[in-house]
């Protein structure tokens, strides 16, 4: 789309300096952390519900696309304009709006980032669970838009479990929310969980009441190896089978082990083998005892058990897991991680057979992987990586992440867990959904008659 | 890329070829994002590193430079927090740097930058002063400096012109370990090296080692981190160079230091600190002469003054506002705020804190008084 002169008065009358058409600008604006890509034409960065809402009436009157963007930090192309048109960067809304400890809710705008919330509420005891790996940095409006989880959803749940209310600008600039400060209602159709989740497609999230939960007084992180995936899998489902609920229970496999290694070597991990890391919380009394009954179901099948000695040394641990994924070049400088086929989720028991048919697909494309993941919930992530300048390599990339996928799916299971589908894997959403994705296409066309919002995603 | 084969110096680092693999080790994860200082300030997502690293991948791609690009990449200061925090190990003020080198062969220059390179090729200085650079000793006392010296100290331009102060507190103490001074000292090129003109920097670094050669010096002091990390980091090996904050460590056994009731906080300054990994040194000069309250974020985690990398003259309002944001760092009650580079200390006093600005020099002969 060539640049517009009345578009950009007319955004300019609303967001004053805060329109970008340089064409550097929209190059930074064409890309998450995935592979997808595609331009902008315009950059626009609102400071508030009105301004988006005045942005979104502009949009839907031109029949403009619209694609919201928090931090850039997701993996399936989600913030990425495929359709070009209008990317609204929304990190400007940033601000903490109400912190209410009576009601255990606090009210933000979406370009709040998750640690930051948290480093507000820990000194009042309480915290905001979904924690992704890129909680330094991503926003709570992506958060929302793509349900995003993490380690200690396992326990806690997801994004999805902590939204009481949504302030949502519709299509045609309308401004709703879909609750209320109220911890239940029985009062119509959820909109909040039908808008969790639905990566821009549906409206544009200008503000958030999110439950909060006190924090647990103590953590304990117990680092089991095992001498193959096989057997860390049947020891993850033998301990939740003996009642035990961990804040985190993640695998790391011996090629991620190294990686962590090599990424900083002072960290203390298991020598060798495939490892699952189990993480308790509660009371320095119940987090004793689930800790000990973890070592306690794990004895039989580990190759050695150790519990962090401190709470540095766990803070060490699990800031080096959230780095893992873009940590492999470390051990392979002409190696690049590539975000594809890396976020599929079975159900729990299915979890050994996921791990050995990825290893087979590794094998069969020849292609090193790097699994790691949520094993607790059944979310696998799979690093595939190749040398990005050998053209050859990203064919075999391709074909192997699409095999992960359907390899999913006929586990029962799905092709995102928490990263979304965007426009990464909307081709897939026919073979997960069959007829129910009918009704989401119908409940799109409902709410974006005119099909502006975040085009090109979700397979719709 | 091949610099200027007809010159005896070239920067020795590989740093300043744009290596094709140093740019796509970025996963585009956004951790930077979520530390680039100029970010912060200027919110658009071509002023933090991702940005920047996409910026360079789009060139090496074949993206033609056109000056839009320079709002991206002349604006980092190369503080290098970034690379620091980076989980995939990339070293982007290097790749920054080699981006800037390219844009420089290209044509593609800033106001700001073109001027100071003309500056600099013209008087050897980044201040455009024609003054002599020791004219803050006498005639006597430059006539008297010895020819050969195991000890060169490396004064450097802010030092030589805005702050001749600390120049002559430096020599006073360096003196007395049979320290000269090069009488025909030029810039050490690190505005240059860092903007991308190195074919001007290799000229004014061929000369300042011609004059190093020829006092025999071993070892080369300076009291600046942008000149420190230049003459350590892209001359050659040919002198061990030390920061001043690393001698007066090194030799505080003969030093008289008195105990001041002083209260002080440090800023590290990004070249001397996350570059080189001198974070202890100065910590222990100020804990010889009195009591140190740490800023904020400090060492690896140090926020950037938004001196460096061109910035300060490039963008000087971007640059302020780093600076102020960082005087918020600082803890209650604390006499002092002391830095060991000028450019840091010059930066700091721009943004006008309640909180006077030293440089570690000033200190350590508040404490020979």
């Amino acid at each position: 789309m060539p640049v517009n002169a009345y578009l950009i008065d007319e955004l300019r009358k609303i967001l004053g300096e805060r329109v970008s058409v340089s064409p550097s600008e929209l190059y930074c604006y064409s890309s998450d952390a995935s592979q997808i890509r595609g331009l902008p034409d315009y950059v626009l960065r609102p400071l508030n519900t009105e301004e988006v809402s005045r942005i979104v009436r502009l949009a839907y009157e031109n029949e403009i696309p619209v694609t919201v963007r928090g931090a850039g930090t997701g993996l399936a192309g989600g913030a990425v304009p495929v359709k070009g048109g209008f990317v609204l960067d929304m990190s400007g809304m940033d601000r903490i709006v109400e912190l209410d400890i009576d009601d255990i809710q606090v009210v933000v705008e979406p370009g709040v980032i998750q640690d930051k919330l948290n480093e507000v509420l820990k000194p009042l005891g309480f915290f905001f669970p979904p924690n992704p790996g890129s909680s330094a940095m991503c926003t709570i409006g992506g958060m929302i838009a793509y349900n995003a989880s993490g380690m200690r959803c396992v326990k806690y749940g997801t994004t999805r479990h902590y939204v009481r209310d949504l302030e949502v600008v519709l299509a045609d600039g309308r401004v709703i929310h879909t609750g209320s400060k109220m911890l239940k209602s029985a009062a119509g159709y959820d909109l909040t969980q039908l808008l969790i989740g639905s990566e821009g497609t549906l409206g544009i999230i200008t503000q958030a009441s999110l439950k909060i939960v006190p924090l647990p007084k103590t953590r304990k992180l117990v680092m089991a190896a095992f001498e193959s995936a096989e057997f860390a899998g049947k020891a993850v489902v033998k301990t939740f089978s003996s009642g035990v609920v961990p804040s985190a229970c993640e695998i790391l496999d011996r090629t991620s082990l190294k990686v962590l290694k090599r990424y900083d070597p002072k960290l203390v991990l298991p020598s060798e083998g495939d490892v699952i890391l189990f993480e308790v919380d509660g009371t320095e009394n119940s987090a004793q005892e689930a800790a000990a009954q973890v070592m306690e179901v794990c004895s039989g099948l580990a190759l050695s058990l150790k519990l962090a000695e401190s709470e540095a040394e766990m803070a060490q641990i699990w800031a080096a897991r959230r780095l893992v994924g873009a940590a492999i070049s470390r051990l392979d400088p002409t190696k690049s991680r590539i975000y594809v086929g890396e976020d599929v989720g079975v159900p729990m028991k299915q979890i050994p057979k996921l791990l050995e048919k990825v290893q087979l697909i590794s094998e069969e494309f020849d292609l090193p992987a790097m699994k790691y993941g949520h094993i607790g919930d059944g979310n696998l992530h799979v690093a595939l990586f190749i040398d990005v300048l050998k053209e050859e390599e990203w064919t075999r990339l391709k074909a192997a992440a699409d095999k992960i996928h359907r390899t999913a799916i006929e586990l029962g299971g799905t092709v995102s867990s928490e990263h979304g589908v965007g426009a990464a894997r909307g081709q897939y959403m026919e073979l997960q959904w069959g007829p129910a994705f009918e009704v989401m296409r119908v409940i799109k066309k409902a709410l974006d008659p005119k099909g502006i919002l975040n085009p090109g995603k979700l397979g719709l | 890329m091949n610099m200027n084969p007809s010159l005896d110096v070239e920067p020795k680092s590989q740093s300043f070829e744009l290596d094709k693999r140093s740019v796509y080790k970025c996963v585009q994860c956004g951790t930077c994002r979520s530390v680039c200082p100029v970010f912060e300030s200027v919110g658009w997502e071509s002023a933090n590193t991702r940005g920047r690293m996409l910026i360079i991948k789009s060139l090496l791609e074949g993206r033609k430079p056109a000056s839009d690009v320079l709002p991206s990449l002349a604006t980092c200061t190369t503080c290098g927090i970034c690379a620091e925090k980076c989980p995939a190990g990339v070293n982007p003020p290097k790749v920054v740097e080699a981006a800037r080198a390219e844009l420089v062969k290209q044509g593609v220059v800033g106001e700001g930058q073109a001027k100071l390179n003309n500056t600099l090729v013209e008087f050897g200085n980044s201040f455009g002063e024609q003054k002599e650079r020791l004219h803050w000793l006498s005639q006597a006392e430059r006539a008297a400096l010895p020819k050969k010296a195991d000890y060169v100290y490396f004064v450097g331009c802010f030092d030589s012109y805005r702050y001749p102060e600390f120049a002559k507190k430096t020599f006073d103490v360096l003196q007395k370990f049979g320290v000269t001074l090069l009488q025909e000292e030029r810039c050490c090129a690190s505005p240059l090296l860092r903007t991308g003109f190195l074919e001007s920097a290799a000229k004014l670094m061929e000369h300042n080692l011609d004059a190093i050669r020829k006092t025999g010096a071993h070892t080369v002091i300076t009291g600046c981190a942008g000149c420190y990390t230049t003459l350590k980091n892209d001359y050659p090996d040919e002198f061990r160079v030390v920061s001043v904050p690393e001698f007066l460590a090194e030799k505080l056994g003969s030093l008289p230091l008195k105990k001041l009731k002083l209260s002080v906080s440090y800023h590290d300054p990004c070249h001397l600190g996350r570059h080189n990994g001198i974070y202890e040194e100065p910590r222990k000069v100020i804990k010889a002469i009195c009591e140190l309250k740490e800023m904020k974020n400090i060492r690896e985690n140090s926020r950037c003054c938004g001196g460096g990398g061109g910035v300060r003259i490039g963008y000087p309002e971007i640059s302020l506002e780093l600076a102020k944001k960082r005087l918020e760092d600082l803890p209650e009650g604390v006499d002092y705020l002391v830095s060991a580079c000028p450019l840091c200390v010059r930066n700091l006093r721009d943004a006008g804190g309640e909180v006077e600005v030293l440089d570690l020099i000033e200190l350590v002969a508040m404490a020979l008084e």
